[in-house]
């Protein structure tokens, strides 16, 4: 049985350990976990992502929280975006399927 | 009286209680000459005149010896008793500390004063407004983008230059003579800004938002002056962009809060921008003789919530409802359907007309097109009917909407030129250059939750008959008259943002389920 957390790796080594089905709400990572798949990170629960830096992966992380947390309320609160990490964030959402 | 601040102890008490003075004033005189002699401080109360107690101002001693003792009596300190120990340094240090600044700033200063001077006349303080706002909301979008005065430019925002890469082009007559009127009607207060066939392709950035600052002059009237003659100075701000070549609406004109009428007539818009919501004040509003193809829902809410009364849409090519596919018919209170053609009409009703004979009717609604996170259309066979259709019911929006959103809102997203997104990845492109047109177009609002939004995820029509609005609410629609439903489009942010959406019944009944 797969573990309730699963781990995401940035480019530059940093890691991330997050529900699972909070990461879920990315359908890349979905797809890349899903246990009918015999990819290596279904099986280990450990995702890299090479092409996400730290500092952009700690707001996706933060982002797949949001998401988690607002999922049921009709009033959704904005969440603050930096502006220096909006276009990377923007690259990483297109990638990561979210 | 128990909270009060406990007073220090009076250091050396001096006896001021009048049964302790011996000295009165008239004729005990030579007394309290002698005591001051010995002691500085007379133990009588001061006289009410300087006069009084110098000694020699009395007749009866005129000729008195004046001692440069007797003076009047100077005292420094509290009135409890405390007295200043040594007076006369506190000037001195007084005046070691003038080099301070105090931050205070005064009136009479010799630096302050230049700069109080109306050293410009009032026309060329006015440009100076003018350029001050054109250059703090240049869009970038378009690559011919207009300079007034080219060498000004220059430096004022050198940085911006070299950003967009743009070289100096000398602005089309058509801008300029447009840009005069403006500025004229800014010269005198003229309410009506008349821009009609000026052959404007677009309107020049930095063109309409002086008008923000637009006040009237107060007119002045012979006497005798009554109450009439008193009359707001909040101007009745009109703008009429009539007959030019326009085919986008710009977004600076919503930024225009105090318009209350507005003109497009006879142009060649496609689409109304949903930021026409922002103009709040309009009255009155004519898009006739365009290219629209529907309205946008937020006219529809000016019209219930805003002061819109006059609305003239016709002729456009708008949708008819005949052709157009609907997903549910309403059928409002007081209205019936003709059985021989099958179209709505109003009830016949005597007497005074009821209310739904002016309110604006609600007679359709179409179907509801989604889209993905990518703003491409889905089709709603594949995934599922959208009536039981839970996935992704989340109000939340997408990370790529909060990054585009975020985008939209940072002041260097204006500074980013066609020619540099082209070096971005392919993927990002479209996407920016969607953020980019919804920015231009005075940014949109969810029609159901309200939310700011870059890509729309859904979208439909619903149908109104607004006939009573078009007319200029000049009256009521008649009995048994047949209704001319409009399109409104409606955008909505999340797929949850769907028709009824706002009661939140059909989401409770889908998660019970």
């Amino acid at each position: 049985m797969a573990s309730e957390f699963v781990t995401l790796v940035s480019g530059d080594g940093f890691e991330f350990i997050i529900p699972r089905s909070t990461a879920c709400v990315s359908g890349t990572i979905r797809r890349m976990l899903d246990s009918s798949s015999k990819f290596s990170e279904a099986v280990s629960g450990r995702c890299e992502l090479e092409n996400i830096s730290g500092i952009v992966l700690e707001k996706v992380c933060e982002y797949f929280c949001y998401n988690e947390k607002n999922k049921d309320q009709t009033n959704v609160p904005d969440m603050d975006i930096p502006p220096e990490l909006c276009l990377e964030l923007l690259m990483a959402a297109d990638y990561l399927d979210t | 009286m128990d909270n009060e601040v406990p007073l220090p102890p009076p250091p050396r008490i001096r006896h001021r209680s009048p049964n302790k003075t011996p000295a009165a004033s008239g004729s005990s005189l030579r007394k309290t000459y002698q005591l001051s002699r010995f002691d500085d401080q007379p133990s009588s109360d001061p006289a009410l005149f300087s006069s009084d107690d110098v000694p020699a101002s009395g007749l009866e001693n005129y000729h008195a010896p004046v001692s440069s003792v007797s003076r009047k009596r100077r005292y420094r300190g509290t009135w409890w008793g405390e007295t200043v120990k040594d007076s006369k340094r506190k000037r001195a240090d007084f005046k070691e500390k003038r080099h301070a600044d105090s931050g205070v700033w005064m009136g009479s200063d010799e630096l302050g004063a230049e700069s109080l001077l109306p050293s410009e006349d009032a026309p060329s303080w006015g440009e100076d407004i003018l350029k001050d706002t054109s250059n703090s909301t240049v869009t970038g979008r378009t690559v011919d983008a207009v300079m007034r005065d080219s060498d000004q430019w220059e430096m004022q925002g050198p940085a911006w230059m070299q950003w967009s890469g743009l070289k100096k082009v000398e602005e089309p007559t058509e801008h300029q003579a447009a840009r005069n009127i403006v500025h004229e009607c800014l010269e005198t207060g003229q309410e009506s800004v008349d821009l009609s066939n000026c052959n404007l392709r677009h309107v020049p950035s930095g063109l309409l938002l002086p008008l923000q600052h637009l006040t009237k002059l107060p007119a002045i009237i012979e006497p005798p002056i009554t109450e009439e003659t008193y009359s707001s100075l909040q101007p009745f701000l009109r703008l009429f962009l009539t007959g030019n070549s326009l085919q986008t609406v710009p977004g600076e004109l919503f930024d225009l809060g105090s318009i209350k009428v507005l003109s497009l007539r006879y142009n060649k818009i496609t689409e109304m921008p949903p930021a026409i919501r922002k103009l709040t004040l309009l009255q009155e509003v004519n898009l006739a003789v365009n290219r629209l193809h529907y309205l946008p829902w937020e006219l529809l809410w000016l019209i219930k919530k805003g002061d819109l009364k006059h609305m003239k849409v016709r002729p456009n090519p708008l949708m008819e409802i005949q052709e157009a596919e609907i997903a549910q018919w309403h059928s409002p209170e007081g209205t019936e359907i003709e059985s021989s053609s099958g179209v709505l009409k109003l009830c016949d009703y005597k007497g005074p007309a009821p209310e739904e004979a002016w309110a604006p009717l609600h007679v359709a609604t179409g179907p509801v097109r989604r889209f993905n996170m990518e703003g491409m259309p889905v089709d709603v066979q594949t995934s599922g009917a959208y009536a039981n259709q839970p996935i992704e019911e989340s109000r939340v929006p997408s990370l790529r909407e909060v990054s585009l959103l975020a985008c939209t809102r940072s002041f260097f997203f204006d500074q980013v030129s066609d020619e540099e997104m082209v070096e971005y990845p392919g993927l990002i492109i479209r996407l920016l250059r969607k953020a980019k047109e919804v920015r231009s177009g005075g940014g949109r609002s969810c029609s159901v939750c309200h939310r700011g939004f870059v890509i729309a995820r859904t979208e439909w029509i619903e149908w109104w008959d607004c006939s009573t609005y078009e007319s200029g609410l000049k009256g009521p629609r008649s009995p048994g008259e047949k209704l001319r439903p409009l399109p409104f489009r409606r955008l909505g942010c999340s797929w949850a943002c769907v028709p009824d959406a706002g009661t939140g019944q059909r989401n409770q009944e889908a998660r019970g389920l």
